[in-house]
């Protein structure tokens, strides 16, 4: 590769690193206590209730 | 090369591997959808098409961690320089497979309400304010958009006509397609799915691409020692170099140099391929030419232009040999200028 294009790869990764663990790490932590269905609409939740 | 590109390169080596390369695809699927069945919990009722779903998804992000690794990892190993040559071939088929996977999910799960489809994937759930709630399939469109730029645009058609710059520079866009889908992942199934091994699985997919390719670009940085006061670099003694293999020197500026040793010959070229921009310095010499470890671009190591009919030319550079010690000159020569090999055992 290109000088450039060696500098633009190590600059994308040192970004993009931290954002993936970032991510990673919140959504872990963020896990549902069970598994969410917030969004189906409240009458197909009563009606499989 | 620049006097021709084919549809597809298909040698007999290329087409060994994609039989493989299917074969383990095939078998990968079928084993998933055979143990998913198996191990499904009692009373609960997973369809073949979610089983499917999972299946495709699974085999597309372990692939695409694959592929990316296939670069750093054929510097440190010359066995993996095959899936180097073929990884074209991989992330093609990678997002073939990425496809399917979003095409099941988009028919499954957003294919029976009143809104398109396509619309749905990003109405269907609004909670963009949510972590464990957050719309994942947005993420993994973004992935699949990207990833269908590199597949489409794979071809030499486009390197030649983009220019070996603009093409390498928008296929780094790959990298933000993945971590794209480690958050489409990590957002989605890990929401769902909480044992420990699949987030331990995605974290060292992760910890393993985003590790080597930083210490892959922070070695690439290196620079060696500066040009002596007469502009030679060292690059180093002659029992060193590897005969049909070459040493890259890195001057403070400008391109890195490959510095090849042929038998009792030493000859200098510019580390960069004119096709792709790929490493010359980590190919060999076969057939008496200098051949990227990419695609197979071949340069003549006196001169730096590719072999009749192909017109490629990168610039070489004068070397020397001093007590048994190699040395190349920081300036090059205008692409394709004949320079004259040292001789080991000869006068430098």
């Amino acid at each position: 590769m290109k000088r450039a294009h060696r500098t633009a790869h190590l600059a994308l990764w040192l970004v993009l690193t931290p954002v993936m663990f970032l991510i990673l790490v919140l959504a872990v932590l963020n896990q549902p206590e069970a598994p969410n269905n917030e969004t189906l609409p409240a009458v197909l939740i009563e009606e499989s209730n | 090369m620049s006097h021709d590109y084919k549809a597809v390169q298909w040698t007999p080596f290329k087409k060994r591997f994609d039989l493989w390369l299917l074969a383990g695809i095939a078998l990968y699927l079928i084993i998933f959808i055979i143990i998913g069945g198996l191990a499904q919990p009692p009373g609960e009722s997973i369809h073949p098409v979610q089983t499917i779903i999972r299946a495709t998804g699974t085999l597309a992000f372990l692939l695409l961690t694959f592929v990316l690794c296939i670069g750093p990892l054929a510097r440190l190993s010359h066995r993996l320089k095959p899936f180097l040559y073929n990884r074209r071939h991989i992330g093609v088929v990678t997002f073939l497979i990425a496809l399917v996977h979003s095409g099941l999910v988009i028919m499954w799960y957003h294919g029976f309400s009143d809104v398109n489809p396509l619309v749905s994937i990003f109405v269907s759930n609004p909670r963009y304010d949510s972590l464990s709630g957050f719309p994942f399939e947005v993420l993994g469109f973004v992935a699949l958009l990207i990833m269908f730029l590199m597949a489409a645009t794979s071809h030499d058609f486009w390197n030649a006509n983009l220019g070996p710059g603009v093409w390498k520079t928008l296929h780094m866009g790959v990298y933000v397609a993945y971590t794209a889908l480690v958050s489409h992942v990590a957002l989605g199934a890990i929401q769902f799915n909480k044992s420990p091994v699949y987030v331990g699985l995605l974290a060292a997919s992760a910890v393993t691409v985003a590790g080597l390719h930083l210490l892959t670009g922070m070695a690439s940085r290196r620079t060696g020692a500066p040009a002596n006061a007469d502009g030679w670099l060292e690059v180093a003694p002659v029992s060193a170099m590897i005969d049909a293999r070459a040493k890259i020197v890195r001057p403070s500026k400008g391109e890195a140099i490959a510095v090849f040793r042929d038998g009792q010959k030493i000859s200098a070229v510019s580390n960069v391929c004119r096709h792709q921009g790929g490493p010359l310095g980590e190919g060999k010499i076969v057939d008496g030419c200098i051949t990227c470890p990419w695609h197979g671009f071949q340069y003549r190591m006196e001169d730096g232009q590719s072999p009749a009919p192909y017109s490629e030319k990168i610039a070489t550079y004068a070397t020397r040999i001093v007590d048994g010690v190699v040395f190349v000159s920081a300036e090059p020569n205008p692409p394709g200028t004949p320079q004259r090999p040292s001789q080991i055992g000869g006068n430098a």
